[in-house]
């Protein structure tokens, strides 16, 4: 068993799975978020609703289900995830 | 010759501690990562604490001329540094170093206002060590386990300044030897390796379309 992720690890992954996930303008199913970010659709729900607020996921109306693209401030919020996540490895810590 | 090693690791501690504290505040402030908070924490006091100690040689360099820093002065900027020591330590969660008793606590940090500062000063230094040396085996451990480049040269600038810190502890014993200029060059070389991987990332700050205080409140907490 890995080990516990915290809030941004868990934000970071999802926006991880949205990017790779969003191929065209359809963007990701959330079945597709639940399975590659490893979280529950209880505890998917209050993050996804955030990170739509915040503006760094897109919601798109579709007529099958709800799906989520990565915006444009959510790849610069990854990028520096990323940037920020090499620096506190560096350090032997997690972000 | 003394002097001015003092003079230099005091300056590259300084100029090092701040780098790294404005990057991990940066970083803070973008991501939100408490991790983030306490390293921004740790290395301002690291930074703040060799600056102190710095102004102190400079003052007594181009006012004072006597030849020494102000022993309180001293003792004030090696217990900021220990501070920062303690947050690196405390974010390998290090929550079983401090007694839980609150009358406890108070008891232990009593015998410190007895002292003189000298002694202050040599509590202090043992303190920075234990913390210094636990950072280092916390780091070698990440090392092992995730096989990162930057974990070792960070690890192994905090296992030099640990050494550094015993043999300028070892050098009170044998004052007037070459051990404490040994221990100032294992200081300088510690803190740039402690340095050397944060280098490669580039030092700037992003705009989220005026979404960053709004990430702030939502993640900071």
């Amino acid at each position: 068993m890995g080990p516990y992720r915290n809030q941004i690890q868990i934000v970071g992954d999802i926006l991880v799975a949205a990017e790779e996930l969003t191929i065209d303008q359809d963007g990701a199913p959330i079945t597709k978020l639940i399975q590659k970010a490893n979280i529950s659709h209880s505890r998917i729900s209050k993050i996804l609703t955030n990170l739509v607020s915040q503006g760094l996921l897109e919601q798109v109306d579709s007529k099958q289900a709800r799906r989520y693209k990565i915006s444009m401030s959510g790849k610069d919020f990854l990028r520096e995830f990323k940037r920020y996540s090499e620096f506190t490895d560096n350090f032997g810590l997690s972000i | 010759m003394e002097l001015l090693l003092e003079n230099i690791l005091n300056l590259v501690g300084f100029i090092i501690g701040m780098i790294i504290g404005i990057f991990s505040y940066l970083g803070y402030t973008n991501t939100g990562s408490p991790v983030l908070f306490r390293l921004t924490i740790a290395f301002f006091a690291i930074g703040i604490g060799f600056g102190i100690i710095w102004g102190g040689y400079m003052i007594d360099d181009l006012i004072l001329q006597e030849g020494k820093i102000h022993r309180g002065l001293q003792a004030l900027g090696l217990g900021i540094q220990t501070i920062g020591y303690f947050f690196i330590a405390f974010s390998h969660t290090i929550k079983s170093f401090f007694p839980k008793s609150r009358y406890f606590r108070s008891v232990v940090i009593l015998p410190l206002f007895t002292l003189s500062a000298m002694n202050v000063e040599h509590i202090i230094r043992s303190f920075s060590f234990i913390l210094l040396v636990y950072g280092a085996i916390e780091t070698f451990v990440s090392f092992l386990e995730g096989k990162q480049k930057g974990a070792l040269a960070v690890g192994t600038g905090l296992a030099l300044l640990a050494f550094g810190e015993f043999i300028a502890w070892y050098s009170l014993v044998f004052p007037e030897s070459i051990l404490y200029l040994i221990s100032i060059l294992l200081k300088i070389s510690g803190l740039i390796s402690l340095f050397l991987p944060i280098s490669r990332l580039p030092l700037r700050k992003i705009k989220f379309d005026d979404l960053e205080d709004e990430e702030d409140d939502e993640f900071g907490k």
